[in-house]
């Protein structure tokens, strides 16, 4: 990690601080009318979805309707959830947009994604043992990670976890690592269970059972358009969060030199660790503006419309303390993701050898 | 056939597994908002059917609520809900018409006075149109009037005298056999309000003696005296009911004790957050938000709701002075002081409105 003292990294947090003040004495009508009309937005699809859903015996209508469903869930999970839940329009006071009581349409609870995603990853982004979102306790993607021989076919584990994404973190608070290592015990992990199986049974009835029965003579149809959606929607977000901090300039800590950190480390760290990825404005909203991750994990509770507003300013705080901002196209950056989990599976040893030769 | 309220729960359940809510009937809100806000299901909607001016700084808003809406009994409040530059706020103010009119017209009013710096009050005078529709919570608080008839006096000051108003057209109507005295204070003639009404009502209904009082015209201030309520005629007999800024309504009271009043005889309601005298404790303290992982010190008589914002965090609020209960909030540990009537609570764990709780040393919240 670039080296700053704490003068500088006090003046990067007065700096950052001045683009957020600036932001939040702005916030009003204008966010208020963005996130409506992306719920109104939302419903509109959802409902046309599962509306259109049963007359999928017919070809075109199969894939419109799916797609729209799925598109749905993207922008609930993406744009809405995820950025409700982070607070960023409880300013609003609207009770049906507030971060402690929203709930998502996925398989992971509102309140463990408040605690595993809120808390956990965007306090220790990126340091290794810490942030357990760094490769999900499945993935090796980066050398301070011990290599261990599982690790050669991570390729298919990162396919799977793409797949099903949905469930991988929806079960990620049951911290299947300790669990095997015995520094936790199942009993401990009881309410966390009971509270998922409540939750995925709720997912899997509405779009598996519910729907699918409400159209009998139709149903696998539905069955198979449902999944489907789900599908999109897990492969699209993995892709997104996996840009978000798995690309190859995408920097990770140690625990030493995080410990009783500053604000302004803290910063520096935000800012290193993530990665943007450009595209147009609806790439951009389908991602819930995490293609400006950068800017989310810096600034993790303004509305996320306005990330795009104020990437100049981060980027030029960037440039005036030379820390490196970390963006390209969709393309490249996924492209640098898929290699970092193939590198990766191979030991250090072996990719030094690769490299001498 | 199932009964109606298990139906309504099956639904309940169902609605929930659908649209992972406890609302689940709110969740095409903002599609029906935009066919027609008057189906919203949310909150009970009330058009504006037409906004009425009173006094300079005082108007009446004519509402029309969704049928659904509960109803009220005469000298109760709501909650009103209306969306300023993207916030939600929350506000409470006494229906100043009759129930007969809802129960007739299906309208409500509500009588509201510009308050100096009052971001809501100022808002609607300034911005509410005639056509918008706005949210209506149930009704609620006992200002009522005895049953069956006894004599009643009123002493009301300023915009407190919206409740008293429909709690005289109700008596008008229900032909409410009891004297029943009117004592209200206004600043100047000009801020009587509603004051067609009052005359129209002393003239329709014999039992009503109304008695204005301007306390700022003369050099001296005319406050309540003593001999307003000699005027009164069988005082010792009368319910009193008391609406208005706190000075009248401490004056009221204090005369009345003098007087051998008991307290059950006198009811009273407030319009601006009272404040209880806690001059002589030492307050503030460390507030931990345990939820937030943040701990802050204040000092004097800030509430946790201030505290809370101060430290930027957002909690859910509404009205800020204690009467809506949406900021209430779980409290682990600590004391805490109720700002309205100077009460401490118990150290334990229990909820608590952010509003109107002062820390009395640490305090430990989950939020």
């Amino acid at each position: 990690m670039k080296k700053m003292t704490e003068a500088q990294l006090s003046e990067l947090e007065t700096d950052l601080n001045a683009i957020r003040d600036e932001v939040l004495a702005d916030l009003g009508e204008r966010d208020a009318r963005y996130i409506r009309r992306m719920v109104r937005l939302h419903r509109s699809l959802e409902a046309g979805g599962r509306i259109m859903m049963p007359f999928g015996f017919l070809p075109p209508v199969f894939v419109a309707a799916t797609a729209t469903l799925g598109i749905a869930k993207i922008l609930e999970n993406m744009e809405i959830g995820h950025n409700v839940m982070h607070g960023q329009y409880d300013w609003m006071n609207d009770p049906s947009l507030h971060s402690q009581t929203y709930e998502w349409d996925t398989v992971c609870t509102g309140d463990s994604w408040r605690r595993t995603h809120n808390y956990e990853h965007h306090t220790y982004t990126n340091i290794i043992g810490k942030d357990r979102d760094y490769g999900y306790a499945v993935l090796r993607l980066t050398d301070d990670e011990p290599w261990k021989p599982w690790h050669t076919l991570q390729f298919i584990n990162y396919i799977l976890l793409s797949v099903l994404f949905q469930w991988g973190v929806g079960l990620h608070e049951l911290e299947t690592e300790k669990l095997r290592s015995r520094e936790i015990s199942w009993r401990e992990k009881l309410p966390f269970l009971k509270e998922f199986a409540r939750k995925g049974g709720r997912q899997a009835f509405k779009d598996y059972v519910f729907f699918p029965l409400l159209t009998f003579p139709v149903a696998p149809i539905v069955l198979a358009g449902n999944v489907g959606a789900n599908l999109i929607r897990n492969l699209w977000s993995s892709t997104v969060i996996f840009c978000g901090h798995f690309t190859q300039d995408a920097e990770t800590f140690t625990e030493e030199e995080c410990e009783g950190e500053s604000k302004g480390h803290w910063y520096l760290r935000q800012l290193t660790g993530s990665s943007n990825f450009t595209g147009g404005r609806w790439l951009h909203i389908l991602s819930g503006h995490l293609s400006y991750q950068v800017e989310h994990h810096v600034f993790p509770d303004l509305p996320a419309h306005r990330y795009p507003e104020i990437s100049g300013k981060v980027q030029a705080v960037c440039r005036k303390h030379g820390i490196h901002y970390n963006t390209g196209s969709f393309a490249k950056q996924y492209g640098t993701v898929v290699k970092r989990v193939l590198r990766y599976s191979l030991p250090e040893r072996l990719m030094g050898m690769a490299r001498a030769a | 056939m199932l009964p109606r309220e298990t139906q309504h729960k099956a639904l309940q359940w169902l609605g929930r597994q659908l649209f992972n809510r406890n609302d689940p009937e709110a969740f095409f809100d903002p599609l029906l908002e935009r066919i027609n806000p008057m189906w919203v299901q949310e909150y009970t909607p009330a058009r504006v059917e037409q906004i009425l001016s009173e006094t300079r700084d005082t108007k009446t808003l004519v509402l029309k609520p969704a049928r659904r809406w509960s109803g009220f009994r005469a000298g109760q409040h709501v909650n009103i809900c209306v969306e300023v530059d993207g916030i939600r706020r929350n506000r409470t103010f006494s229906l100043s018409s009759s129930p007969l009119l809802w129960q007739d017209q299906g309208l409500v009013t509500l009588t509201i006075k510009r308050l100096p710096g009052g971001l809501v009050t100022n808002w609607l005078h300034d911005y509410l149109q005639t056509g918008a529709v706005i949210g209506l919570g149930e009704a609620f608080g006992d200002f009522q009037i005895p049953q069956p008839a006894r004599p009643v006096l009123f002493i009301a000051g300023g915009s407190g005298i919206t409740p008293v108003l429909s709690q005289l057209e109700t008596m008008a109507a229900l032909d409410y056999r009891a004297p029943v005295t009117l004592l209200y204070f206004v600043r100047t003639r000009d801020d009587v309000i509603a004051r067609e009404k009052l005359l129209a009502l002393e003239t329709r209904y014999s039992a009503l003696t109304l008695n204005i009082i301007a306390s700022n015209e003369s050099k001296e201030p005319r406050y309540l005296r003593d001999q307003d309520l000699d005027a009164v005629p069988g005082i010792k007999a009368r319910q009193v009911y008391l609406c208005g800024p706190k000075g009248l309504m401490d004056l009221a009271q204090d005369l009345l004790f003098k007087r051998g009043f008991a307290d059950s005889d006198i009811h009273s309601t407030f319009f601006s957050t009272p404040g209880a005298d806690l001059g002589n404790q030492t307050l503030g303290g460390q507030v931990q938000f345990e939820g937030s992982r943040l701990e802050v010190g204040s000092e004097g008589d800030a509430t946790l709701l201030e505290i809370a914002e101060a430290a930027g965090l957002t909690p859910r609020h509404g009205c800020r002075m204690g009467i809506c209960h949406q900021c209430s909030c779980r409290k682990t540990t600590g004391t805490v002081i109720n700002r309205l009537t100077g009460q401490a609570s118990g150290p334990g764990e229990e909820n608590i409105q952010l509003c109107i709780s002062v820390p009395r040393g640490p305090v430990s919240l989950d939020l």
